[in-house]
């Protein structure tokens, strides 16, 4: 009775808002966008930061459609810096898009949505800009990241610039009671305001908690307590608590299924594992992160990850004690 | 040292690989602009560099010696190359060799292989190259634009008799049975058979043994975390003489897969560690002159009476085939599913691959995979507990 209906498609997807004028929370950088566009011509190129599920790449993609009509897909290149293996597979890749330019007149230009660009090195930015360059007759970039920091000056002076701020609880809340109301779902307040409390502000998260909720009839606490933290986060929180306790060989085995089998890249680890350091109970903080810390360098240095990210589970292992 | 003194001085000294040295007798013999280089493959210490060096002096070819650190990458080819190949006759009649091809590390974007090839396919003046193996990825296309020469080792019999001949010039006589430990442990290496020879009348042996030098990396690290002391070990390690990655991931296998306690581990991993950092430098700035220095960070993983052995792989078999299989399944699959989501791989994994699975396991959501996305996920949906 309750069961819902078989879903095709995430609700991340289904409830992504199509216009700018229907993203939430940012009404300031949506102003500034729509005045943007009354020139479309003239936009520079944009940089968007901000941490997850803001509405960072969905005010990128409602961007590409109003400006490109209903063929945006063809005249917008999508990329994520994580996935990409090096600065000569985006520069391949760009170029390759670039070089049928013109052939259609009603576009002002084309889109390329480079995403989470804090994750490239600084040698590959100052590539990146030379590509933004290259192309800028044909091609605008908006280039996305979560912390800005770590992008070189360079590259955001090319760039108008917006920070995204968190969404308030009160909007995610109301955002995902809509949802439950469209899906028929049945809900309480209690509910919302656990699944807000586990996503930390993180729109796609909550939304994602909620799809996970409904599957098991309403979105009560305790069925989102059933179906939240199931996030390959928490598998690092393991492989930080096996690692302190010396299981070396446990811990190892898990963090090379997390990245080899299901693909977490070495840096996200990294990061999870730095928040998590946080989490734990334990004296030992100070040398976890000196651990976590080294050992990020490292990597950065070295050429083989799995080497560095096993020695750092050894010398955890050695603080535990 | 003998095994310079002995060096044959023309094609009749030389013991051997009778077929060989014909081939390239005749490649050289006939050669003209154009004619397809010759790749000489054999294992260390059968006389290809001496074939080489003989061949281009009878028929009157300046030898230009390269190894394998001038071609990694395509600059420092051009630099060396670019003045002979484009100009020949100013410099007489030179004749390109390059050793240890198999052993050209790094990565195909520094240009080194692709120049070579590209040199290799339209030779200007006879070229002639030597590698150890030719069975790995990066010499298939070596092969493909070379004219390849088998070279075996010396057969025991003709390496004892050669022996014998040289103990008789040197005026020194060794036992029969010592002749034929030698003969075996040389593996039909000249070269190694004669400095172990040498070694042992002057009464070294065998500590610095060269005959370390045809030992397969199994044995070399094996005896490394075996040796009586750290100059052993340091012999040996120095002894292995294969591409830098293959060593640091040979000790890291070993290591990680033997039973040592917390602290030895952690030692051991950091010095790995090191070890790997010192690599990834050499490989982001080129300078291979730093490589000199891997031994030395290597040589501290020995401890005395250790419990570390070989060990190829790193990973118990299970994770081995989950990662090849499973692994590669989940990869095309989140390849396609985090493109439609708009995020990155690592972001799928991490924020929508497990509620994807919850809400599949409670059938409320079908994604309309295709069959193996849906096998590869029902089996993903049995794991959950």
């Amino acid at each position: 009775m309750l069961q819902p209906m078989t879903e095709t498609s995430m609700w991340v997807e289904k409830y992504r808002p199509m216009k700018l004028s229907s993203i939430i929370n940012q009404k300031e950088i949506i102003g500034s966008l729509k005045s943007l566009l009354k020139n479309t011509a003239e936009m520079p190129h944009l940089m968007f930061s901000g941490s997850a599920g803001v509405g960072k790449t969905t005010t990128a993609l409602c961007l590409a459609r109003e400006i490109l009509g209903d063929h945006w897909k063809d005249h917008t290149l999508e990329l994520n810096a994580s996935d990409e293996r090096g600065i000569n597979m985006v520069r391949d890749r760009v170029k390759k898009f670039a070089r049928f330019s013109g052939l259609d007149t009603k576009i002002p230009f084309k889109l390329i949505i480079l995403d989470e660009a804090d994750e490239m090195t600084s040698d590959a930015q100052t590539a990146l800009r030379r590509i933004i360059e290259d192309t800028a007759r044909y091609c605008r970039f908006i280039l996305i990241a979560n912390n800005i920091s770590k992008i070189i000056a360079p590259l955001q002076s090319r760039c108008a610039v917006f920070k995204f701020t968190r969404i308030s609880e009160e909007d995610i809340i109301s955002h995902l009671e809509e949802i439950c109301k469209k899906e028929k779902i049945k809900f309480d307040q209690k509910g919302l305001e656990t699944i807000h409390d586990y996503s930390e502000g993180d729109m796609r998260h909550s939304i994602n908690i909620l799809q996970a909720t409904a599957s098991l009839g309403m979105v009560n606490e305790s069925n989102v307590k059933a179906a939240s933290g199931l996030t390959k986060t928490n598998d690092v929180g393991e492989i930080l608590s096996l690692a302190i306790a010396g299981k070396l060989s446990d811990a190892r085995n898990k963090m090379i299924e997390l990245i080899k089998v299901y693909g977490m890249s070495e840096s996200d680890f990294l990061k999870y594992l730095n928040e998590y350091a946080y989490k734990i109970k334990t004296t030992h903080i100070s040398e976890i992160l000196e651990s976590i810390a080294k050992y990020d360098y490292r990597l950065i240095i070295g050429a083989n990850p799995e080497i560095q990210l096993s020695a750092l589970l050894a010398e955890l292992g050695k603080i535990g004690k | 040292m003998w095994s310079e003194k002995y060096r044959p001085k023309n094609l009749l000294d030389m013991i051997g690989n009778e077929e060989a040295k014909e081939a390239i007798v005749n490649w050289l013999g006939k050669w003209m602009k154009g004619s397809k280089p010759i790749l000489l493959v054999g294992p260390p210490g059968i006389g290809k560099t001496t074939l080489a060096t003989i061949c281009a002096k009878q028929f009157g070819y300046d030898l230009i010696g390269l190894n394998a650190s001038d071609i990694r990458n395509k600059q420092r080819i051009q630099e060396i190359l670019g003045p002979i190949l484009g100009n020949a006759s100013v410099l007489g009649k030179p004749m390109i060799f390059v050793d240890e091809v198999d052993g050209i590390h790094g990565r195909s974007d520094y240009g080194g292989v692709e120049t070579l090839i590209d040199i290799l396919k339209e030779p200007t003046i006879p070229i002639v190259l030597a590698a150890n193996g030719d069975k790995s990825d990066k010499m298939k296309s070596i092969k493909k634009a070379t004219k390849p020469i088998q070279m075996r080792p010396i057969p025991p019999r003709l390496l004892q008799f050669y022996l014998e001949s040289i103990l008789k010039k040197e005026g020194v006589t060794i036992s029969l049975g010592t002749i034929v430990k030698l003969v075996i442990q040389s593996r039909g290496d000249i070269r190694s058979i004669l400095n172990s020879a040498q070694a042992h009348v002057m009464g070294f042996e065998p500590q610095i043994d060269k005959s370390f030098v045809t030992l397969d990396v199994e044995e070399t690290v094996n005896s490394f975390f075996k040796a009586k002391s750290a100059d052993e070990a340091r012999a040996i390690l120095f002894s292995l003489r294969i591409d830098p990655r293959e060593k640091i991931d040979a000790f890291y296998s070993s290591v990680i897969t033997s039973p040592l306690e917390k602290e030895d581990m952690q030692k051991m991993l950091e010095i790995i560690s090191e070890a790997d950092m010192l690599y990834g430098k050499i490989m982001k700035t080129q300078e291979w002159r730093l490589l000199r220095y891997l031994d030395s960070i290597l040589v501290g993983l020995y401890k005395e009476g250790t419990a570390v052995r070989y060990s190829q792989f790193n990973l118990a078999w299970p994770i081995i085939n989950r990662l090849r299989w499973d692994g590669k399944a989940i990869k095309s699959l989140v390849t396609i599913l985090s493109k439609k989501m708009h995020v990155s791989r690592s972001d799928f994994v991490t924020f929508y691959f497990p509620y994807v699975l919850f809400c599949m396991k409670n059938k409320t959501l079908d994604l309309e995979l295709d069959e193996s996305g849906n096998e590869i996920m029902q089996k993903e949906i049995d794991m959950l507990k």
